[in-house]
């Protein structure tokens, strides 16, 4: 659990950084894995209640493995408006997973958000770190083609 | 102290002390779930609401469990707006837990038998966080907490699987105020169920004296690395009934002594 001392080392007061922690463990494992969670415990007196808590009411925690890439379809308001919906649908049905899934091989994990704040650009989507703008159903899955060209 | 009103009588009290414990001292009724004495406020329930009104406060619906006592204030408990808002409490809360009887009779006190709401799924938990807290606050195990948020908010241990810190001291159960957690002992066994969820499952230890099995292993294990030893009990091996007994008979024999 080496990461996870590297993590504890920085932070000399835990229980009042429990989500930062949280976040840079989960940034090291792709996930929180269960092991990874009780070792926290026994190593910082949080009890593992806590920390579960925690893992499940904020959507950035997660508990089974992500993909390789994280892919997201913005269903705010105005993306709502623009038909996101569909470009939400037709990922599903092209990457053969439901909503907060992961592909079989792990290469994509498929969620819905509610606003990014790129209203003016709608519909958006955001793979990995880039957000794409005034998103079809066609610029979708060519986005998706593309990085599974460069894999 | 302080001097304020409580439907329109003139009572005073300390500061220290809340609203709802001030119309309790009263013998005014106020419906609560997730107030316990043991636990302090928590403000999660919003039945206790009073309508009250202050020289800093405009009047308003306000929960008396987390009102404290201020100098100038005045609260009315039943007024028509404070009736309908725990109408629709109620009936919020009957379209999750429509099977508890102990909330289908403090609703229908307020009139209020059906509810126009349903939940996707039921159970007979109302989210009042009483258990968690006794757990956390006063056993000092936390063996369940909250899970999850919004709809899918559930009381839970680690995982959803068997808590590894349980005790078995059964507080949870005690305190839920509307039989969600279920403890049972049966055959020298002790279970822990919320819903259908297996929190803990313990075999009970047997009173030395009369055998009766009383407690869990790991509660009593948890209760003397917390306490320092008694002078008069029995260290260990007797049940409530027959620890009553000796410590009586000790303190006779002490008496008789001197």
């Amino acid at each position: 659990m080496q990461p996870v001392d590297d993590v504890l080392s920085r932070y000399p007061e835990v229980r009042g950084n429990l989500i930062s922690v949280l976040h840079e463990i989960q940034s090291r494992y792709n996930y929180l894995p269960e092991d990874v969670l009780m070792y926290l415990a026994k190593k910082t007196g949080v009890p593992i209640t806590r920390l579960y808590s925690i893992a499940t009411f904020y959507h950035l925690f997660s508990l089974t493995p992500k993909g390789k890439h994280q892919i997201q379809v913005c269903l705010g308001t105005a993306c709502h408006v623009k038909g996101s919906q569909r470009i939400l649908d037709e990922l599903k049905r092209k990457l053969d997973v439901e909503e907060g899934e992961t592909t079989k091989d792990m290469r994509y994990t498929l969620d819905a958000v509610r606003c990014i704040g790129a209203c003016s650009l709608a519909p958006v989507m955001v793979v990995d770190k880039d957000t794409h703008g005034n998103v079809t159903t066609k610029k979708a899955t060519d986005i998706v083609k593309k990085i599974e060209k460069e894999g | 102290m302080a001097t304020i009103k409580v439907n329109g009588k003139t009572v005073t009290a300390d500061e220290s002390m809340t609203v709802l414990a001030v119309a309790r001292r009263e013998g005014i009724d106020i419906p609560t779930l997730c107030f316990h004495e043991g636990l302090g406020p928590y403000g999660a329930c919003r039945l206790c609401v009073v309508e009250a009104e202050s020289p800093q406060l405009r009047r308003s619906l306000v929960t008396s469990c987390t009102l404290a006592v201020s100098e100038g204030l005045s609260v009315e408990t039943e007024t028509p707006l404070v009736a309908a808002s725990r109408r629709i409490i109620f009936e919020l809360l009957l379209g999750r837990t429509p099977d508890s009887s102990r909330l289908r009779e403090m609703a229908k006190r307020y009139g209020v038998e059906t509810s126009r709401f349903r939940a996707a799924e039921s159970d007979d938990c109302v989210r009042c966080g009483l258990c968690v807290r006794a757990c956390r606050d006063k056993i000092g195990v936390a063996a369940i907490s909250f899970a999850g948020r919004g709809q899918k908010r559930r009381v839970t241990a680690e995982f959803g699987k068997l808590s590894e810190a349980c005790v078995g001291c059964g507080a949870c159960a005690n305190v839920c105020p509307t039989g969600a957690v279920r403890l049972e002992d049966k055959g020298g066994e002790r279970t822990i169920f919320l819903k259908n969820n297996l929190i803990g499952r313990f075999p009970l230890v047997r009173c030395g004296n009369c055998g009766t099995p009383y407690a869990t292993k790991q509660f009593l294990d948890h209760v003397a690395s917390r306490n320092s030893e008694q002078p008069r009990t029995k260290q260990g091996g007797l049940c409530p009934e027959c620890e009553r007994a000796h410590y009586a008979e000790a303190i006779v024999a002490e008496f008789s002594a001197s």
